[in-house]
Parts: C-alpha cells; sequence; structure tokens
C-alpha cells in the first residue's frame, strides 16, 4: 500500500465503531458521576494538604485600587437575602475562648480598620478584583483570647449559612470581616453589616451576613453548606 | 534513517509506553472534567455562554468535575514529570525530538516517507510545550495567590482562563494529526511500536 492508501484506510471509521465509541462515552461519563465521591475521598486530603503546606502567612499582593471589577462579581447566595434588624445586631465570638465577646457594629467600627484590593475568585471559575475593608479576624481573636487548643473557627450566618475554616488561614493578615465594599457601605446582597473576605479562600468559604464566630479544637460532622454537599473543605487558593 | 527505523520496528520500552498511555487517559479524563466545570460559568459568555454537551463531561455536576480533574492533575502532572526525568535521564532528547536535520530534510530530501517523518517529528515535539502550558495555567488557576508570580504571566483572569482552555483544542487537533502521521508513517511502525498493534490492524 501506498502512504496515502495507508492514511484513507485508517481513517476510515464505520458505523458500528462511531456506536461503539459513543457507548464507551457513555460508560465512561456515568462510571464518573457514581465514582466522583470516592475519587474525592483520596484526593481532597492531598489537596488539603498540598493547599495548607504552600499557605503563608506574609500578605499576598495587592492590586491598586484602579483594578477593581465591580461589574465582574457576580452575587451568590443560597437563600436570598436575610432581614437583619441593625439596631439589634451584634457579632458574637464564643467557643474555646478566654473571653467570648458581644460586638455592635458601632464597636466593631472602632477595631483598627484594614482596606485591601484582591482578587475574589469562585470555584465556579469566575473572578473579580474587589475592594474590602473592616477589621481583622486575627484582631477580633486576639481581644477574645483562643484557648491553646483552638485549631478551627466556626461562622455561622443570618441566613443559615455555616462554614469552618482552619485558624491558620483565619489569622491571616488579609482575613477580614468586611462593612465596606469598593469604597462605599457593604450592600445588603454582598453580606452587609458583616461578611468574611480573604484572597486566600475560594468565594464560597467567604460568608455573608456573619452573625456567630466560634472557635473550636475540632471539626463537626458539619464542615460547611456547600463542603457537606461535596466541595473541598480547605479551599485554599 | 535505516538505523533509526530499525530501532522503531524493535517496539518502544515498555516505560515509554507506559508514560504516553498514563498521559492519554489522564490527559483526557482532565479535559472531561474540565468541561464540566467549564459548564459552571463558561469562559466564553459566562452563565449565557454555551455549554458542553453533558456525555463528553465528566462528575455530573462542579463539585464532581472538581473532584476528578484536581485527583488527575497530579496523575498527569507526577507523569509528565517522569517522562522529562526519564528523556533526560537516558539522553532520549537528543534523537526523539525534532532537529535541525528534521529541517534540512525538509529544505532538501526528496524522500516522501523521509519528509513525512520529519513533519512528524515537528508535530509530536510541538504537543510538550501545550502539555506544559496546560500544568502552567492550571496551577495558576488552582492556585493564583501562591503562585501569583506565575498567574501574572498570563495576563488578567479571562485570558488565565481562556489560555488554559485552548489547551483543549490545541490538544485535540493535536491527538488528530499526531494518530493520522503515526499510523501512516513507515507502513505503521510508530504506532505499532506504540500501539502494540499487528501491522493488519491499522
Amino acid at each position: 500500500m501506498s502512504d496515502k492508501e495507508i492514511l484513507a484506510d485508517s481513517s476510515r471509521i464505520s458505523r458500528r465503531q462511531l456506536f461503539q465509541w459513543a457507548g464507551a462515552g457513555l460508560l465512561v461519563n456515568v462510571a464518573g458521576t457514581m465514582l466522583y465521591e470516592p475519587i474525592g475521598r483520596i484526593s481532597m486530603p492531598i489537596n488539603e494538604a498540598f493547599e495548607a503546606l504552600l499557605l503563608s502567612s506574609q500578605p499576598t499582593p495587592e492590586f491598586p485600587i484602579t483594578a477593581i471589577e465591580p461589574d465582574r462579581l457576580i452575587v451568590n447566595s443560597f437563600r436570598g437575602i436575610p432581614s437583619i434588624d441593625l439596631a439589634n445586631f451584634q457579632l458574637t465570638i464564643s467557643g474555646e475562648v478566654d473571653r467570648p465577646l458581644a460586638l455592635k457594629m458601632p464597636d466593631i467600627q472602632q477595631l483598627p480598620f484594614t482596606s485591601m484590593v484582591i482578587r475574589q475568585v469562585c470555584v465556579e471559575g469566575w473572578a473579580a478584583i474587589v475592594q474590602w475593608g473592616g477589621i481583622r479576624l486575627r484582631d477580633l481573636l486576639t481581644l477574645a483570647q483562643p484557648r491553646s487548643g483552638a485549631k478551627y473557627v466556626y461562622f455561622k450566618s443570618a441566613d443559615g449559612y455555616y462554614e469552618s475554616w482552619d485558624l491558620a488561614s483565619v489569622v491571616h493578615p488579609q482575613t477580614l470581616l468586611a462593612y465596606q465594599m469598593n469604597g462605599k457601605d457593604l450592600p445588603a446582597e454582598n453580606g452587609a453589616p458583616l461578611r468574611l473576605a480573604a484572597p486566600i479562600k475560594l468565594g464560597y468559604k467567604q460568608s455573608k451576613w456573619v452573625t456567630e464566630v466560634i472557635v473550636t479544637s475540632q471539626l463537626l460532622p458539619k464542615r460547611g453548606y456547600w463542603e457537606d454537599l461535596g466541595y473541598e473543605w480547605f479551599g485554599g487558593l | 534513517m535505516g538505523a533509526t527505523t530499525g530501532k522503531l520496528t524493535g517496539g518502544q520500552p515498555t516505560i515509554a509506553r507506559l508514560f504516553h498511555w498514563v498521559n492519554i487517559i489522564s490527559l483526557f479524563g482532565t479535559i472531561a472534567s474540565g468541561l464540566q466545570i467549564y459548564n459552571a460559568n463558561p469562559v466564553f459568555g459566562g452563565r449565557e455562554g454555551i455549554h458542553i454537551p453533558w456525555l463528553i463531561t465528566l462528575g455530573g455536576w462542579l463539585a464532581g468535575g472538581r473532584n476528578w480533574h484536581f485527583a488527575l492533575m497530579w496523575v498527569y502532572g507526577l507523569n509528565l514529570l517522569g517522562y522529562g526525568i526519564y528523556v533526560f535521564w537516558t539522553k532520549r532528547w537528543r534523537d526523539r525530538f525534532v532537529s535541525d536535520k528534521d529541517i534540512k530534510a525538509l529544505q532538501a530530501s526528496s524522500n516522501p516517507k523521509r519528509r513525512q517523518y520529519a513533519w512528524h517529528r515537528i508535530v509530536y515535539t510541538s504537543i510538550i510545550p501545550i502539555l506544559i502550558l496546560a500544568i502552567a495555567t492550571g496551577l495558576s488557576m488552582y492556585q493564583p495567590v501562591q503562585f501569583y508570580w506565575l498567574a501574572s504571566l498570563f495576563g488578567d483572569w479571562q485570558s488565565l482562563r481562556t489560555i488554559h482552555f485552548m489547551t483543549v483544542p490545541l490538544v485535540l487537533l493535536y491527538t488528530l494529526i499526531h494518530s493520522t502521521l503515526a499510523l501512516g508513517i513507515g507502513d505503521g511502525k510508530i504506532a505499532t511500536a506504540f500501539l502494540k498493534l499487528k501491522s493488519r490492524d491499522i
């Protein structure tokens, strides 16, 4: 056979072969859906250890304020915007701490203000550069004085959303409870009066409408709304 | 020429075949699971954009796609690293990739098989930077903060996503050309060597 004949011969696909390929594809597809949980049980601990290893306690590089992308920030919530009575709103810090706290917004605004321009990255694949202003969680924890066994921090929100973080990420210098966004008061749909904001975690870790901060020595069976449905817990960037 | 083709009829070393097949399976797994992730927010057009048909995705939903993608990335990446060490260790890089001899052959040789062989060496050498680009852009999106210096090479987030996605059509185009050439050269000697096919199967 000449080269041309060989090429023509090898590129001919019969209808039967086409059906065989489609059948194999379907099988792989169904197996892929059935097996993603056991695959995750193997890969997620590896990836989480890798992300925790990479995590630096130093501030990450920020963007200039001119780089903000307000149009790119998509609003995601799981039950819509909760109604919050600001007059009675308070943030509590409890759990494995020596000094449990209950703070009202004016108290919180007395604490040192930090502003940062960072990239907000969503698990869905999109990202937006945002300016956040608020208080550092590490300052809040300094006031509450976590006990020596403290390793995790739970965040509960007014809409029922819940999250848990590793302590190292919570005390990162750019992990904020924010009440300002892109130079203005934080809008209700973005989590007013207080929400988590940090460059080092995926968006689903950054709870909106935070009302309770609970320090724990271990992870509970419930680790976070999306994590309990299948997302990775660490969610580091 | 005779010496080179003589080596090929003897077949590729088992370890080379292993690198080749682990690469194919993990790469197509990361592509299918990547397309599942793509559907959460299409690179082109966002949520209003065109979605990938479910049959060629892997994982069932976003969390499933991510589990597969971030599991297979290790297999894919470590296999490529292993292959890199192997080609340097065994000095295969000296004669397995495109060289000035192939360019000269394309300019001067009138032997059609030598010319096709030269083209094929150009083609399969080109997959190496594509495979590395997929890892570099993928790592930039997976850890954009810890690898900010790497991520910044690819411009803004949208261009980073676009480049990462473009490795998919590049790999598919490569696969088409490479398999056609591999099955067509020297009565299928390269394909025989890699796929362990009998020549009448081709």
